[in-house]
């Protein structure tokens, strides 16, 4: 007991072991040993094979920038929807509770879903294909599509009320008085968005980003359903691997996209740490 | 000849209530105009037509000649300090001064030149470059002053600038502002609650109440002789009591004869401050006092007169009377008499 007594870290480390055990235990242990796997051979000998597979391969080469492709478009198409929605929703206008309601509604529908909507909607010979052919249009291909236009449409559709839910609160957070302040002061509409509510909305909108871009980047559903048989991204590539069995290569994939999601987590702290080091920079002068 | 700024019959309401009843306002060029009412009289809402964030019902605003509601905001030469500061976080002191300017295209070297100006008239030295949270709410208060001063204004709009500042701080920052004011000459709009305020900064006082101008007046006549019940009290403390007035000459309802400061008939209304009544001890005297309280320069009292009660205040030089202490009382001068009119009809 007297050595509890004495060492505080260790009174610490005790006090938080129910915690951070629970952490790292059930989240800590599956990702290492993803990690100690993803570096070894069957017969339990190291090797970087898996690795080398990846970066060679074309498929999988192919599956990398997919995958960062499917991160970032349904992102930048959703950051165009949800800014001005955002703008909307501060606005008061008729109906706007219902809207404000109706518009939440995608975040409840799985990825699943979403994705064998598109098909039965959107599909060729599906239901808008059907209703436009008498009057003459043909749907162009957005199924299956060489661009995955599909896959960028039905992420954005899931996307939207996330982004729009966390920008509108972003917004909403600053003091209207301000937005005043920067009229008065002969700022347009437009100049006070950009000046004011834009620098100031920003944590915000890059929280969005963040994590948008990673959920999509990883989503697995969509673009297996909806996306093109000739570039599928890691997440797809993932589960061929393992139902082929082939765990060490599932290991090794799943560690690239990990990697490259706290790369992204890692650029953003640095971002907004920066930020926060400017403004400390003027408490000393 | 038209004035700087012309209100006439502005209107404002929201559906079936009325929140601004027809306003009309004109101030001088260079005058120091104070707006004085209780929360809720339509005071921020005729501040925020003057901006241009709400838009009013009926009526024109001309500012130096020019119509001025059918303007947006930015258009309008108008600059304002809030009471929330409003100051933009995420710039230095130097960009928060230098935004508006910026905004209006007014080229660098002018820029710096008023910046430099308004550092020094506001006391800003050494702060330009600091956030606006890390300033004191005193220096934040001054940012905004200067931030609107530097757009060199027709017109300076004030809304209730000082009430988010202890007392102490609040009477030097009203100092500064009056100084400020004699400096820089815009004609300003100052709208607070508080009496003392009004009275100390401004050349003329609007007093509003329930969405209407009661009464327009320098400090000292809307204190020394207002018209209404509610500018009476409003303005610092007073005691109402009916008369029955018959020329100069009229009757207390204990008896007491007094001369009014005009001419009356039949039963009316005076307001006696509490400042012009002098009382001494008198064991054959009508009155008893009930309350003393001492508040340094001045000695407060409540007396009794049989079933009315009177405010009395008093120099706090001398020893104060002790509760139940009979009393006689004198009046200084004539007794002011008030307007026969009910607060509907004031406007």
């Amino acid at each position: 007991m007297s050595v509890l007594h004495r060492h505080r870290s260790l009174q610490l480390l005790l006090l938080l072991t129910p915690g951070v055990g629970y952490l790292l235990f059930f989240f800590g242990t599956p990702l290492l040993s993803a990690l100690v796997g993803s570096f070894q051979l069957e017969d339990g000998t190291f090797t970087l094979n898996w690795y080398q597979c990846i970066f060679t391969r074309a498929s999988t080469l192919r599956g990398l920038s997919t995958s960062i492709y499917y991160g970032t478009m349904p992102v930048l198409l959703s950051l165009t929807l949800s800014v001005p929605l955002s703008l909307l929703l501060r606005r008061s206008f008729l109906g706007r509770k219902l809207f404000s309601g109706l518009y939440k509604l995608p975040l409840a529908v799985p990825g699943i879903i979403v994705g064998l909507m598109v098909i039965v909607v959107f599909e060729r010979g599906g239901f808008f294909d059907r209703l436009l052919a008498p009057i003459g249009f043909t749907l162009p291909k957005l199924v299956r599509d060489d661009w995955g236009i599909g896959v960028i449409l039905a992420g954005a559709w899931k996307q939207v009320p996330f982004m729009t839910l966390i920008i509108t609160s972003a917004f909403a957070a600053i003091p209207e008085d301000i937005r005043h302040a920067a009229r008065s002061l002969g700022a347009s509409r437009l100049k006070t968005f950009l000046f004011v509510d834009i620098p100031l909305a920003m944590p915000g909108i890059t929280a969005a980003i963040l994590l948008t871009f990673i959920g999509s980047m990883s989503s697995f559903a969509i673009p297996d359903i909806v996306g093109p048989p000739t570039a599928r991204p890691l997440s797809v590539l993932m589960v061929q691997e393992f139902k082929q069995g082939r765990f060490e290569q599932v290991y090794a994939m799943g560690m690239v996209l990990s990697l490259f999601a706290i790369i992204v987590l890692l650029a953003y702290y640095s971002l907004t740490s920066r930020i926060g080091h400017d403004s400390r920079k003027g408490e000393q002068s | 000849m038209m004035s700087e700024l012309e209100i006439r019959n502005l209107t404002k309401h929201y559906g079936e209530t009325r929140v601004l009843h027809p306003v009309s306002l004109s101030v001088e060029r260079g005058e120091f105009v104070t707006i004085l009412g209780p929360s809720g009289c339509g005071k921020s809402t005729l501040l925020r037509i003057l901006m241009g964030i709400s838009e009013a019902s009926g009526g024109e605003i001309h500012l130096a000649g020019k119509r001025l509601d059918l303007a947006p905001p930015e258009a309008r030469d108008i600059a304002m300090v809030f009471q929330s500061y409003a100051l933009f976080p995420h710039m230095s002191v130097a960009k928060n001064l230098g935004f508006g300017l910026k905004m209006k295209n007014v080229p660098k070297d002018e820029r710096a030149k008023r910046i430099a100006h308004v550092v020094d008239i506001c006391n800003l030295h050494g702060l330009l470059d600091r956030m606006p949270r890390q300033l004191s709410g005193g220096q934040q208060q001054r940012v905004a002053l200067a931030r609107a001063v530097v757009m060199q204004p027709s017109l300076l709009l004030f809304d209730e600038p000082l009430s988010n500042l202890d007392a102490k701080l609040r009477d030097s920052l009203r100092h500064d502002l009056v100084a400020l004011h004699r400096r820089i000459g815009t004609t300003s709009l100052y709208v607070t609650h508080d009496q003392a305020e009004a009275m100390a900064m401004s050349d003329r006082i609007v007093v509003m109440n329930a969405g209407r101008i009661v009464e327009i007046g320098t400090p000292l006549e809307l204190y020394r002789s207002p018209r209404h019940v509610f500018t009476a009290q409003f303005l610092g403390q007073t005691n109402l009591l009916t008369v029955e007035a018959s020329g100069t000459g009229g009757r207390l309802p204990w008896g007491q004869v007094i001369t009014l400061d005009r001419p009356a008939t039949g039963t009316a209304q005076v307001s006696l401050r509490p400042e012009n009544i002098a009382i001494i001890a008198d064991e054959n005297g009508v009155a008893t006092v009930s309350s003393v309280a001492f508040l340094g320069a001045t000695l407060f009292y409540t007396m009794e007169i049989g079933t009315l009660s009177l405010k009395v205040s008093q120099a706090g030089g001398v020893d104060p009377l002790s509760v139940g202490t009979r009393v006689s009382f004198d009046l200084a001068g004539p007794v002011h008499l008030l307007d026969h009119l009910p607060m509907a009809e004031a406007a």
